[in-house]
């Protein structure tokens, strides 16, 4: 029932613009925008080349982030993502790697050098470390999108 | 807020992982590199460690930045300026302050932010903008239709909202990136 890979544009489905919307014409008139959305999410969730961050670590992460976010239809689109792909397991990897998510989500101001020896020290490589910054910053970017679009399409409603 | 001085100056910033380097750098990275704003950069050449996400990132920021009509440029600068002084991202809040300071001439704006505060007095529309971009940042889940009214009370129409929103949204993205990859030196005098 998950998808794997998302065909389309996410961020119109995930606030409800559909075609030939007023939301959706307006979205078309920053297709750069559109484009490049879609396409962070599929290099960063769905990526021909996960490297040492893994497929379900990628969905793992952005599940917490929109979480976090309090974003419920984006959850329910990661946690979606994350069941069709086989959970990482409970170890001193995967809590490393949340830890450093829930900080990069919740107080990017906090991280440290430090924070990244840690991640190190569970595996992962300078383009994994930069690979899960830049996935934590998507969602972070994503979530706050999502709910400006929602107020427009809120506010036509009314 | 984290403990940074903002400022008008010019700031740099240190990686804490080490850089590519042009003389290793595959044909990916450097393509990526030279389609981002500054090839040369410790910043975007850290971000060169995962090639494909940069590639897609730096078309995305530029056309949030500077994509023709909607919301002024000096406005959407203000809204990241906004946005990386919550996040305390001290480089994000120079480099952007100094953009809104050549497009406006009103380096007033900036340093009543810094001094007094994102409640400080300013003229009904750069409140009305101040006030979104903190609210997204703060609280994005508790925005409601009601914090659109501001904006529309100061004339704002739906592409100047996009425009807004996706300003605000963007650097919730650079100011994660920035301040996790490394930190900000500061200028000369401050050090």
């Amino acid at each position: 029932m998950a998808p794997t890979q998302f065909a389309g544009d996410l961020m119109n489905e995930i606030v409800g613009a559909t075609p030939g919307s007023t939301l959706a014409a307006l979205r078309a008139q920053r297709p750069e925008i559109l484009r490049h959305s879609q396409g962070s999410y599929d290099v960063l969730l769905t990526p021909a080349d996960p490297g040492g961050l893994t497929l379900a670590e990628r969905a793992l992460v952005a599940r917490r982030v929109a979480e976090l976010s309090g974003h419920a239809a984006l959850t329910a689109h990661y946690q979606a993502l994350l069941a069709g792909r086989a959970e990482p397991p409970a170890d001193t990897r995967r809590d490393a790697i949340l830890a450093h998510a829930e900080l990069l989500a919740t107080a990017p101001g906090g991280a440290t050098k430090a924070h990244l020896a840690a991640l190190e020290a569970v595996g992962l490589s300078a383009r994994d470390i930069v690979a899960l910054a830049q996935l934590v910053a998507f969602v972070a970017y994503q979530v706050r999108a999502a709910i400006g679009l929602s107020l427009l399409a809120q506010e036509k409603a009314a | 807020m984290s403990g940074g001085k903002f400022t008008l100056e010019a700031v740099e910033w240190d990686p804490w992982l080490p850089p590519v380097e042009a003389a290793t750098a595959t044909p990916a990275q450097r393509a990526a590199l030279e389609a981002s704003p500054q090839a040369n950069s410790p910043y975007f050449r850290t971000l060169a460690h995962d090639v494909d996400s940069l590639a897609e990132r730096s078309p995305l920021f530029h056309s949030v930045m500077y994509v023709p009509r909607g919301l002024k440029r000096a406005e959407r600068e203000l809204a990241t300026v906004v946005v990386s002084i919550i996040n305390g991202c001290v480089y994000c809040s120079s480099v952007h302050a100094r953009r809104f300071v050549e497009l406006t001439k009103q380096p007033e704006v900036i340093r009543a932010l810094y001094d007094h505060g994102l409640d400080t007095p300013l003229p009904p529309r750069l409140r009305a903008i101040v006030d979104y971009a903190a609210k997204l940042t703060r609280a994005p889940a508790a925005m409601t239709v009601a914090d659109l009214k501001p904006l529309r009370e100061v004339g704002m129409d739906d592409l100047e909202i996009l425009d807004l929103t996706n300003a605000a949204a963007m650097f919730a993205n650079a100011n994660r990136l920035m301040q996790t990859l490394g930190e900000p030196i500061p200028p000369e005098g401050q050090r």
